[in-house]
């Protein structure tokens, strides 16, 4: 799904996070949100997520005016930085959160439930670790069942706010391969924040490079590193 | 050991702690402890029997229903309000935000007595809502609903300030999450919030019902002190007392007495299954 | 524009006014304060409202004439002289407990700290009635005390009693989290430094508890001076001499002096008022200063 952002504004007191943000991302597209902590960059992730709402400006989701739509009803993936699973939950309670919180008439059955819980466990490669408590898991295996949760309404937009963060290089290094084929494989739209470069230019499709509240460049890896597009860009990706 | 022996080099000497340990708990047991034994000792100074006698009498039964249905009515009064206060206040940003909090505190600094006359100014003869009331009939001064709403005044802050620092301490990420899985505010408060401070609630409930049974001056003001009709537990313990019945003073207070210690046990279980969970106030 | 039409305009988010936009994605707040407002409001801010207002009404000399009258003056005299010296005493002791709580490991180290929350549950009714019979001149600790001419109840010394054991977990709740926070390692380092304990104690230790300390003493004494029920049993309340001030309260409805209560009442509520105001700056100062640190 294309996601458009158009102007957005937004101010957090007296000091501005994001000073006029546009962006027009192309369906099944992966991009890397980059920049220096207070960049504004985790700030435009909660607006296009709907947990922050822009002081002015607007979000469209595949050309639909999304801005004043409430979190619940946009329909999106999104896996914190520190994963907040539910402490008292299962994995498999964990993942099956979303489904279970639907409308009665919309919501599937429990068999159709334990079936998403089982696919979506296989596709994050955990298979059979349904029954354990979040505490009882590794770091890079929290981040799979977040990432589980996150897809089990079949959102179209994931949304992932520095998700390799709390990890070690190497565990890091696995996960990265695997969200990327997740991505390809179910056909996603994705936005992820980091300020770690090479993450960024390793995964991602397009990259947009944030400092101050502004876009400093929006392009292909290859395309910021052949011609970076300001002078921070330059001193900040080389 | 060696650990303990390291400790030992900063720490005073054998006697000075010996010293010091036996000063605070002959402290504790003077204070505290004594005071505690009288009740039940007093309580059963004539014999099991005279205490049984002393309970189950008509006023000490009218007294008990009271406690507890003032009690049944003002603790999830309060519970609820204080889950809301601590939604507001911990869950969202916004102006006057520590003023409400400094607000939601004013209770524990105004004298019971206070408390009761205020409820006298609103409700009793000469008050705002006094005149209007007598004429139509609505009995709220020296009746029940004066004692359920004195009381809910003097605990009302005990939940919120229970779960006011529980849920900041617990920041806003899970129930994020819970939105972006499309649940409603009902929803995420239910499954994801309320079993993170279930135990913390409890031990504010608990405490809460603790004040409610046991509060004494501000329901002397504004009870009227009918026997049989608007004396709670402790004010029929006052009642009995100045009779020089001091069997049936104590009889009763023992039972409140041992409710504050089921209350203190339950919090130490708490401290000690859930030390995470709770949040350590200071009252 | 009118207002109908802008009622009834398009919810774009240009034309929505401010205050009706959507601001935060958590939801709930206009329930949950709305609750919140709306309980605070009518069982606490209303009847503080009725007494501010019920006072103001007397008039400055009359209010003057009632709320400082010498038996009120007695009485105000008695219960900040007795909350005072009360709260002094458990910053002395409760410092000691905590300390002991803290620091040593004793038999039976789990029944005393549960011992002290026992004046937050136990009624204070019984309280009262409870020390009356152990400190009255015929009690278990009063009659021997008694022989030797101390006389602890009936008496302001009863009133101060009182006070201490209501009091006492108030100090030691606020010290305890304190103390336990506070490193070895600074009393290590000073030690280093060839100081002795009673110096690390004093130079090192007090400073950094001090604030929790005062913080104690003035909830202390902020909950003695409006304490009822554990006192009356064994003041005495002998107008002038042993009658605190809510008692004074109680007495004076009774008799159906009601613009007297009520002076009384409002004196005390500024006293709270001013004690819960020093109670947040202390408690302010000492965030910012660890803040700062």
């Amino acid at each position: 799904m294309t996601i458009t952002i158009d102007n957005l504004v937004k101010t957090f007191g007296t000091s501005s996070a994001l000073n006029g943000v546009s962006l027009e991302i192309p369906d099944r597209s992966f991009v890397a949100l980059l920049g220096p902590s207070g960049s504004g960059k985790t700030t435009l992730l909660r607006i296009i997520a709907g947990l922050e709402t822009a002081d002015s400006g607007h979000v469209l989701f595949g050309g639909e005016d999304v801005t004043n739509r409430p979190v619940q009803r946009r329909n999106i993936g999104f896996v914190f930085q520190h994963y907040a699973l539910f402490r008292h939950m299962t994995v498999a309670q964990n993942i099956a959160f979303g489904l279970t919180v639907m409308k009665r008439r919309d919501r599937p059955s429990k068999d159709a439930i334990a079936a998403r819980v089982d696919e979506l466990l296989a596709l994050v490669r955990l298979p059979g670790l349904g029954g354990r408590f979040p505490s009882q898991l590794s770091g890079g295996q929290r981040q799979r069942v977040a990432l589980a949760r996150a897809l089990a309404r079949e959102p179209a937009i994931l949304l992932l706010d520095e998700p390799f963060g709390a990890l070690d290089t190497k565990v890091r290094r696995e996960l990265r391969g695997a969200l990327r084929e997740i991505h390809d494989r179910v056909g996603l739209t994705s936005i992820f924040v980091t300020h770690d470069r090479e993450e960024a230019f390793a995964l991602a499709d397009t990259v947009a490079i944030l400092s101050a509240g502004k876009i400093e460049q929006f392009a292909a890896p290859r395309e910021i590193e052949r011609a970076p597009a300001s002078e921070f860009v330059r001193d900040f990706v080389i | 050991m060696a650990r303990r022996r390291m400790k030992a080099a900063v720490t005073e000497s054998r006697a000075v702690r010996c010293a010091l340990i036996l000063i605070a708990l002959a402290w504790l047991a003077l204070v505290i402890l004594l005071p505690l034994l009288a009740v039940f000792s007093q309580a059963l100074a004539r014999g099991s029997r005279a205490f049984w006698a002393a309970i189950v009498e008509p006023d000490a039964l009218a007294a008990i229903r009271l406690t507890l249905v003032t009690a049944i009515i003002v603790v999830p009064l309060n519970g609820v309000f204080g889950m809301c206060a601590a939604w507001a206040i911990a869950k969202h940003d916004f102006r006057g935000r520590d003023l409400l909090t400094t607000l939601i505190d004013l209770p524990f600094s105004v004298s019971p007595v206070v408390a009761g006359l205020m409820f006298v100014l609103l409700f009793g003869a000469n008050g705002w809502f006094g005149p209007w009331l007598i004429a139509h009939g609505i009995r709220i001064m020296f009746a029940v609903p004066a004692i359920v709403i004195a009381t809910a005044f003097v605990t009302f802050p005990y939940v919120a300030r229970e779960l006011i620092p529980l849920m900041s301490a617990q920041g806003k990420a899970e129930e994020e999450a819970a939105l972006t899985l499309g649940a409603g505010f009902f929803q995420t408060f239910w499954h994801v919030t309320l079993p993170n401070i279930r135990w913390g609630l409890l031990y504010g409930i608990l405490l809460t019902n603790a004040r409610a049974m046991g509060e004494f001056g501000a329901v002397s003001v504004v009870s009227g002190h009918i026997r049989g009709l608007t004396d709670t537990m402790p004010l029929h313990v006052e009642v009995l007392y100045n009779e020089y019945n001091f069997v049936g003073a104590f009889a009763v207070a023992s039972l409140l007495a041992a409710l504050a210690l089921v209350t203190l046990a339950a919090k130490a279980l708490l401290e000690w299954r859930h030390r995470d969970s709770i949040a350590a106030t200071g009252h | 524009m009118t207002t109908a039409s802008a009622l009834l305009a398009p919810a774009g988010p240009g034309r929505r006014p401010r205050w009706l936009r959507r601001r935060v994605a958590m939801p709930g707040l206009g329930l949950t304060l709305g609750v919140t407002l709306t309980w605070l409001g009518l069982l606490v801010l209303l009847p503080i409202a009725a007494v501010v207002v019920r006072s103001l009404g007397l008039g400055p000399a009359h209010f003057a004439a009632v709320a400082f009258s010498p038996r009120a003056l007695a009485a105000y005299r008695l219960s900040f002289g007795a909350a005072l010296a009360a709260a002094a005493i458990n910053g002395i002791f409760g410092l000691l407990i905590v300390w002991v709580l803290v620091r040593y490991r004793f038999p039976g180290k789990r029944l005393a700290s549960a011992l002290v929350d026992l004046p937050f549950a136990l009624p204070t009714a019984v309280a009262g009635i409870a020390l009356t019979a152990i400190y009255a001149n015929t009690g278990i600790v009063g009659a021997p005390l008694a022989s030797i001419g101390l006389r602890l109840a009936y008496n302001p010394s009863g009133v101060v009693l009182a006070l201490v054991f209501i009091g006492l977990p108030f100090v030691v709740r606020t010290v305890e989290p304190v103390l336990a926070d506070l490193g070895q390692d600074i009393e290590e380092a000073a030690a280093t430094l060839g100081a002795s304990r009673l110096a690390v104690f004093r130079r090192v230790l007090l400073p950094e508890i001090m604030p929790a300390l005062l913080t104690g003493f003035a909830l202390a004494f902020a909950r003695g001076v409006g304490e009822y029920g554990s006192v009356i049993f064994i003041a005495g309340n002998m107008p002038y001499k042993s009658e605190i001030a809510p008692l004074l309260i109680v007495t004076q409805l009774e008799q159906f002096d009601y613009e007297g209560a009520t002076a009384i009442a409002a004196v005390m509520l500024v006293v709270s008022f001013a004690m819960l105001a020093v109670i947040n700056l202390i408690q302010a100062r000492e965030r910012r200063w660890r803040d700062g640190a």
